[in-house]
């Protein structure tokens, strides 16, 4: 393998992968070892003040962004990112001091440092479509997902501020479709790809998310998926944590499992259950797995 | 030795207000040179400029400066004042102490001081003016007309109505443009191919009109009053002579199966074909790209039909030059489609209206179709994808139009208005269907429209849905709509049978080559820009060619048709004389320096240069140089700033008159 081919990364799980989304976190350390992709952690990394911290203080949450990217720039390479928040969070920080020069004296003078604004900060699937490409990730395929209907669910951050330059097309993405697809697995046509599923309403105002995450399990239903991808932690927490209860409230059965895309990219490559941290879903996704052969 | 005035206006305060006028006027009058200097309150008005009158003669004055405004505001005022007093007109200069003093400045010390200095400067520059002749050119008194939609049908019939005339160009085989495909038109209701077609025979059978159409503008050379356009009139392959129009050959061609553009694909149509049945001419035309007979050499069924005999497999595209003295441009518009875009396209289609792929989304010209009684379906609404009558449907306005993030901010001007019409043909059609309008605002300035758009909503039950639309999708058989009414604050969602989409007003495809041909300006979107947006609203910067109708912004049947009237009269007035009077702001080649490399030749905009041949007494060739044809210059002056051996010269702007005026710095 020439030099060029080698991958590395600087990895900013975010706060979720090591709490509640472990599995994420778990899940995408083995699946990049398993593609000789290079992911070293951020050292001393801290919250990226995700969705709260820009509704209170635009200055504290473009600081707290700044910061962990010049923590970033220790470390060779781009900056890795799983979290869709911390993604959308950390591009638009970039975004924003790229284009505004007070804002960005402001942020210097609080975190005492240059910002860094010419490193890339890559989203796990960038990394996955672009940098491996699609093909190499063929070529990596053990047991192709073959028979596997899957609803891919963007959901909001992933692709969004709409301004900023981000992962693919805000309004029709095919990211997630074109990385499953490359390792066999059937993607469905779906209505609310895109909706939003009440994210951090989840805790405040619950029947907010049991709403918007009904309509979301309801469509991909019946648009015939065996299961859900995601790439965001709070849009798995809502439509995995939260199913039973949606299907207590709305009188209805999904026993849809709902997949980080490192879980079945990983499955595909040929890693074990217990390296994927399966056990952690919520609604237990061995059956739909076990009749399609995939464990 | 120079006698020279200076007259320095007050320009009621806005002057007066920063500059001591009367200051200026006194410290210019000490200049070598001047012989006199006053000031005056209005210069422009009539005793102001009878005061310059007066003293070009009492004072016999040789130059005059005017220190004012800008000269764009009133240099040819003035000068036109001095020509009436016995002075050649371009021996008057203005400086311009207002814009460029009086109005940026605030402090009258300095403010005064400037002004001295700019009106020094213009003292120095007139000394070296020149005695300039006005330059005539002749005029062809025939126009040229691109486009045969309601603007250039217009257009033609009206300067052809004149006596003079007309060639008029179409791209498509027959003439109509857009208007022919509405059902009816707002707001009145009147059908529009009943007010329509007859005005298209009238433009067939005119005397004075040449009509090209299935024809497209090659090239564009010349200038006001003589271009030379040559038209290329594509291969029908049907010989329009010979031809009755008695449709046997469409009848019987074996390949039916093409989609129907006319009907916005709903229909299929013939290899040969007119475009709808009351087209003009009514000879068909085959196209090629989809005949069998063209495809595999096999079949020629319509030539065997055709009892006349005019199908000609063999014709080809003709070129055709024609001399005309100006040129009216009518290319219309096209409609804004929510399809994907290609990567880098500065416009961005509609992923979360489906992209177009969802059957029943239709926009509204192919809603305008399904109401029309000479339509697919005869005049009934019925769903493209399983022909039912939809009783719940949906009209999105604002689609691509004043959406800065898909990347068109202006407002396309037609759409409330027809879809407040669209409203009311779907209620007279469909008695138990609903109408919903999710809308913006309502624009409805014009007359009777206002009242039309309410009728819409107390007589015709449109129920209008002040808020945006955020998603289409399609659930069964239904097309769910997602929106938001944010007059009541609430979230919207109507399962729709079908949704018609107010897509935004484009120029045609192809008007940027089409304008780089004829050498006139356009903006980002690539409509045409006019003249001077209100004085000037029907010309083009570039003299002699003018716009009517959408391609230079949305408009509406009314305002296109007065607009092609407008622009058939400045026809008209430019074809009221046999000279064309120009002014003599050209290059002049100095043929003694010029080394013959035409660097001038490659950057003159407006193909102004020409090869000049230098011979000695017995006819021997001494060296070729540039000569600049003064009826095509344009006065940009780019042929002097590029010249080595500076050897060609802006007549009104010489380096000498320049060096002058920096010298007096």
């Amino acid at each position: 393998m020439t030099p060029k081919n080698i991958l590395k990364y600087a990895y900013y799980p975010g706060c979720s992968l090591h709490a509640s989304a472990g599995e994420y976190d778990l899940s995408t350390r083995e699946l990049f070892k398993k593609l000789n992709i290079g992911l070293t952690e951020v050292p001393d990394w801290f919250c990226c003040g995700a969705t709260p911290a820009h509704n209170v203080d635009e200055l504290l949450s473009l600081s707290l962004c700044a910061k962990n990217l010049e923590l970033a720039e220790q470390v060779d390479g781009d900056l890795a990112v799983a979290c869709a928040a911390c993604f959308s969070r950390l591009k638009t920080t970039q975004h924003v001091l790229g284009e505004n020069a007070v804002k960005r004296k402001q942020v210097e003078k609080a975190i005492d440092a240059p910002v860094p604004l010419s490193g890339n900060v890559k989203h796990l699937l960038d990394i996955l479509a672009r940098d491996l490409g699609l093909e190499r990730l063929e070529q990596a395929v053990a047991k192709p997902l073959s028979g596997l209907k899957v609803a891919c669910y963007y959901g909001c951050l992933l692709t969004r501020p709409n301004d900023v330059p981000n992962l693919d097309c805000v309004e029709a993405p095919t990211i997630m479709e074109d990385v499953l697809k490359a390792v066999g697995a059937e993607t469905v046509a779906w209505s609310h790809r895109l909706e939003c599923c009440g994210a951090n309403f989840t805790l405040s105002r619950p029947g907010v998310v049991i709403q918007l995450s009904h309509a979301i399990l309801d469509s991909a239903k019946a648009a015939g998926a065996d299961c859900i991808m995601v790439a965001c932690p709070l849009c798995h927490g809502n439509l995995d944590i939260r199913q039973k209860e949606i299907e207590g409230v709305y009188n209805a059965l999904y026993a849809m499992p709902v997949f980080y895309i490192t879980q079945l990219v990983g499955l595909a490559a040929g890693l074990g259950a217990d390296k994927l941290g399966l056990d952690a879903l919520i609604v237990n996704p061995m059956p739909l797995l076990k009749e399609k052969g995939l464990v | 030795m120079s006698r020279i005035g200076v007259f320095i206006c007050h320009c009621g305060e806005n002057i007066s207000r920063t500059v001591d006028v009367e200051r200026v006027a006194a410290l210019v009058g000490t200049l070598p040179g001047v012989a006199f200097s006053t000031d005056y309150k209005y210069m422009c008005s009539d005793p102001g400029q009878g005061l310059l009158k007066k003293a070009i003669q009492e004072q016999r004055l040789s130059h005059v400066v005017v220190a004012a405004c800008s000269p764009r505001m009133h240099e040819k005022t003035f000068r036109k004042a001095v020509e009436s007093a016995g002075l050649n007109p371009f021996l008057c200069e203005m400086a311009n102490i207002r814009e460029h003093c009086s109005w940026v400045h605030e402090d009258r010390d300095e403010a005064t001081a400037k002004a001295v200095e700019i009106v020094g400067m213009m003292v120095e520059r007139v000394k070296k003016n020149r005695v300039l002749p006005t330059i005539t050119v002749p005029v062809t008194k025939r126009s040229l007309v691109i486009g045969g939609g309601i603007a250039g049908i217009q257009a033609a019939l009206d300067i052809a109505d004149a006596g003079h005339e007309v060639v008029l160009v179409e791209r498509e085989p027959s003439i109509g443009g857009h208007m022919a495909q509405l059902s009816e038109t707002f707001p009145t209701l009147d059908c529009s191919q009943c007010i329509m077609t007859p005005k298209m025979v009238d433009v067939a059978n005119h005397p004075k009109i040449t009509l090209y159409t299935y024809a497209e503008i090659e090239q564009v050379e010349g200038y006001i009053g003589n271009f030379q356009v040559t038209v290329r009139k594509k291969a029908r392959s049907v010989d329009e002579d010979k031809c009755t129009g008695c449709g046997v050959c469409m009848t019987k061609c074996p390949q039916k199966k093409i989609p129907n553009t006319f009907d916005r694909n709903l229909g299929m149509r013939p290899a040969i074909y007119v475009p709808f049945p009351q087209a003009v001419p009514n000879t068909p035309v085959i196209d090629r790209e989809n005949c069998t007979k063209f495809k595999t050499g096999k079949c020629g069924v319509c030539q065997k039909v055709c009892g006349p005999g005019a199908v000609d497999y063999e014709q080809e595209d003709q070129l055709i030059v024609e001399p005309v003295g100006a040129i009216v441009v009518a290319t219309g518009f096209d409609l804004y489609s929510i399809e994907e875009k290609p990567k880098g396209s500065p416009i961005k289609g509609y992923g979360e209206f489906g992209h177009g792929k969802i059957p029943d989304v239709i926009d509204g010209m192919t809603f305008e179709r399904l109401a029309s009684a000479s339509g697919p379906t005869g005049g009934k609404i019925l769903r493209p994808s399983d022909g039912r009558e939809p009783k719940q449907i949906v009209f999105i306005q604002c689609v691509g139009s004043r959406a800065r993030e898909k990347g068109i901010s202006y407002c396309s001007k037609i759409c409330c208005m027809y879809t407040a019409k669209h409203t009311m043909l779907y209620h007279h059609k469909v008695h138990d269907g609903q109408a919903y309008v999710f809308f913006m605002d309502a624009r409805t300035p014009g007359k009777s429209y206002d009242e039309f758009w309410r009728r819409s909503i107390e007589e015709e039950e449109a129920v209008y849905i002040r808020g945006m639309v955020s998603r289409l999708y399609q659930k069964g058989d239904k097309i769910v709509v997602m929106g938001s009414d944010i007059a009541v604050g609430v979230q919207v969602e109507i399962e729709a049978d079908m949704v018609v989409l107010a897509t935004a007003v484009q120029p045609q495809k192809g008007a940027d080559t089409l304008a780089q041909k004829l050498g006139i300006s356009y903006d980002k979107y690539h409509f045409y820009s006019e003249a001077h947006a209100k004085l000037r609203p029907v010309e083009c910067a570039t003299a002699g060619i003018y716009l009517a109708g959408a391609c230079q912004g949305p408009k509406d049947i009314p305002d296109t048709v007065s607009q092609a009237s407008a622009a058939a009269a400045k026809v008209m007035t430019l074809f009221a004389k046999d000279k064309l009077e120009r002014e003599p702001i050209v290059a002049r080649v100095r043929e003694a320096g010029c080394v013959g490399c035409f660097y001038c030749q490659k950057v003159c905009p407006y193909g102004a240069v020409e090869e000049k041949e230098i011979r000695d007494r017995q006819g021997n060739l001494v060296k070729v140089v540039a000569y600049v044809n003064p009826g095509v210059c344009g006065g940009c002056g780019t042929c002097q700033a590029t010249c080595p051996s500076k050897s060609v010269e802006l007549d009104g702007y010489t380096d000498e008159q320049i060096v002058a005026m920096i010298e007096a710095l």
